[in-house]
């Protein structure tokens, strides 16, 4: 019984990671910049969430129709305005330009919502079901879960079918090549960073619903990304989408077997250890940097 | 004419800062986790503070407090200490919140000779290591754990399960816990320490539950509570009795989601409906003024401030400081005050704590019989 409640709790739990993530991979794809904002983009989605919830009675999974194409145009408006003026400029400036991003966004939201964490409550939010084994399933976990496989879907579908997200993965496979056929690659990269940022705050309003929300809350989340980027492979979506559930079973399954307390522990030695037997990631082509 | 002028300048200059020596406020210092993490926490103990020196001030009492923000981090504890003893010269300190940063800050007090007035940090060892310059107004961590499993021994529970912070209040807590659970009969059949701000913990819960505990013991800070017991409810963890060892089970935010707080027991220094002096009306004008329920925090910043001040006031240095608290005693909203050494601590306040459960979205005060109005419900039901 504890196998399988750790098991699904983890496949639950890992696919927020996986939707945080691959917003993270699919900028670093296309563009070659790690974001360290990511985590904050999580957390304006967090608050998104909330507000339209407790303010305007909009479910939190209805919001997202609201919060996508929010999160996408913010993240469009600070590629074009910002981080296009750092890339294929030396990585440091990227950093610094992303991490203060994220500080003037986490202290803006500080001052703005205060440091008081916030809870979002719905009717579901404590619900559950039980399956053979008592093993309980929760609601709000499983529908997260269900929409992360939509939005995944259709990114795959939205990737492998049209023009621009083939034009995307062009850019992310080879942006000078992409440039000489004609690919208008300053334009990917700010639907790449758009969509990236959508991907982060559809996560932060997903996982709203089970966590608390505060100006850091996003913080906890970021190295997650990082970790399962790297997973799975810089730049690939498929990875990030793997590498997430990965990374979740393996907490969930460490916090059941050995203590909640070495879960990182156990996480981090993983890491390692396929990064040595295979230092491109999961998913990553040779030859990636 | 030149003579004149001079004389002039000389008189107006000792003129001048002769009645700026005279009134000049006698300065303390106040170092609490205003963001970060326990910011929440903090916060009622920022509030706390505040009135401490408004009522003070109400009472013509001119005290200077100089706020310094820690973030919940030790390093920034110290840091904050130094600059207010060196650089402000205050003559004496309260705070910081948690047990990590106090514990920090407490090694340092005798060093710089400016007392340390700790307010709500419970890990035991801040006033066991014999500091002279070091004294604290709560209870420390042994009595959260001691007077919980006194409230719930007349139901003669069998076991016991423990789920804490992986910090110093929880690892403490526990500690104590586990040797008073011992001496109860209280057989241990899961020990749980997880890391503060995951977002996932039903597996530990899964684990706990296989178990079947009649206890379940948690130690956890503001947000941690809520998860946790959100959690347990979604997988189904029913022991007979939850006991949330003070912190993140006594806030006015956890109380008001009644469907996963419901008679949770939890441990607390303090309750605005016992008869010390002002506790009342103290929770009165809290609400009126911050709109929430104070919680603990808040009546022991309160005091914690009102003795440092009107200690300080008499003192004017620090020396004279540290005697005044050593020999002093105080009876406010915190009931009788007097830093003593007993049982292995030095200038502690043997506070007497409080059990309370949330009965109806109300915390009641359950234990000890002299302080309580409602009765404790044993077996917990959904």
């Amino acid at each position: 019984m504890l196998f399988f409640q750790s098991l699904i709790s983890g496949i639950l739990t890992g696919g927020i990671y996986a939707l945080a993530a691959m917003g993270m991979s699919l900028v670093f794809g296309v563009m070659n910049i790690s974001n360290f904002a990511h985590g904050d983009l999580m957390m304006l989605g967090m608050y998104m969430a909330y507000y339209l919830f407790t303010l305007l009675n909009i479910d939190p999974f209805l919001s997202l129709v609201l919060i996508m194409p929010a999160a996408f145009v913010f993240g469009y408006a600070i590629e074009k305005t910002m981080i296009n003026r750092v890339i294929g400029h030396p990585s440091e400036n990227q950093i610094l330009l992303t991490v203060g991003l994220g500080l003037i966004m986490g202290n803006t939201a500080l001052l703005a919502f205060t440091s008081d964490p916030k809870i979002l409550t719905t009717s579901y939010s404590s619900s559950s079901f039980n399956l053979p084994g008592d093993i309980s399933v929760s609601i709000p976990m499983l529908l997260s879960f269900l929409v992360t496989c939509l939005l995944t879907a259709v990114l795959y579908l939205f990737l492998s079918t049209t023009r621009t997200g083939m034009a995307l993965r062009a850019t992310s496979q080879n942006r000078e090549a992409a440039q000489l056929m004609g690919i208008d690659v300053s334009r990917m990269s700010a639907i790449a960073f758009g969509i990236g940022t959508l991907l982060a705050a559809s996560a932060g309003a997903l996982i709203a619903q089970t966590y608390y929300i505060d100006p850091f809350a996003g913080h906890t989340f970021l190295l997650k990304s990082f970790t399962i980027c790297v997973l799975g492979g810089l730049g690939s979506v498929i990875g990030a989408g793997v590498g997430g559930i990965v990374i979740g079973v393996v907490e969930a399954m460490s916090a059941a077997y050995l203590s909640s307390e070495w879960k990182d522990v156990v996480v981090f030695v993983l890491f390692l250890a396929i990064l040595l037997l295979r230092p491109r990631g999961l998913f990553g082509r040779k030859g990636e940097q | 004419m030149k003579h004149l002028f001079l004389a002039f300048t000389a008189a107006l200059t000792i003129f001048t800062s002769l009645p700026a020596q005279g009134v000049a406020p006698v300065k303390i210092g106040f170092i609490n986790s205003i963001t970060g993490k326990e910011a929440q926490i903090g916060e009622n103990l920022t509030n706390g503070a505040t009135m401490a020196i408004d009522d003070l001030k109400a009472r013509h009492i001119d005290v200077e407090m100089i706020r310094e923000d820690d973030g919940g981090d030790p390093k920034n504890a110290l840091a904050a200490y130094e600059k207010l003893v060196t650089r402000d010269r205050v003559i004496g300190v309260v705070g910081p919140y948690t047990s990590a940063c106090a514990n920090v800050v407490a090694s340092r007090a005798d060093q710089y000779q400016v007392p340390l007035l700790v307010p709500a940090a419970a890990k035991e060892e801040i006033t066991m290591k014999g500091y002279r310059n070091v004294f604290r107004l709560n209870a420390p961590a042994d009595v959260y754990s001691n007077v919980l499993l006194k409230s719930i021994a007349p139901f003669r529970p069998g076991t016991i399960a423990y789920i804490y912070a992986a910090n110093d209040f929880g690892v403490s807590t526990v500690k104590t816990a586990q040797v008073n659970a011992a001496s109860m009969g209280l057989r241990e059949v899961a020990n749980e320490k997880y890391q503060q701000g995951q977002p996932d913990y039903r597996a530990t819960l899964a684990k706990v539950k296989a178990a079947r505990p009649d206890l379940v013991f948690l130690v956890s800070y503001d947000a941690d509570a809520i998860l946790l017991m959100r959690q347990a409810k979604e997988i189904g963890l029913t022991p007979k009795a939850f006991l949330g060892a003070g912190a993140g089970y006594t806030t006015a935010q956890f109380a008001q989601l009644k469907d996963i707080s419901s008679l949770v027991i939890s441990a607390t220094q303090w309750t605005d409906d016992v008869n010390w002096p002002g506790a009342a009306d103290f929770g009165t004008r809290y609400r009126a003024r911050f709109g929430k329920d104070p919680s603990y925090h808040a009546a022991c910043a309160y005091e914690a401030v009102r003795i440092m001040a009107l200690s300080a006031l008499k003192s004017r240095d620090s020396k004279a400081l540290r005697e005044a608290l050593v020999a002093g005693s105080w009876n406010g909203i915190m009931g009788p005050v007097r830093f003593a050494s007993y049982g292995g601590y030095t200038n502690q306040n043997n506070h007497p704590m409080l059990v309370q459960q949330l009965q109806a979205g109300r915390y009641e005060t359950v234990y000890p019989a002299q302080f309580s109005k409602k009765k404790l419900i044993y077996p917990y039901r959904r």
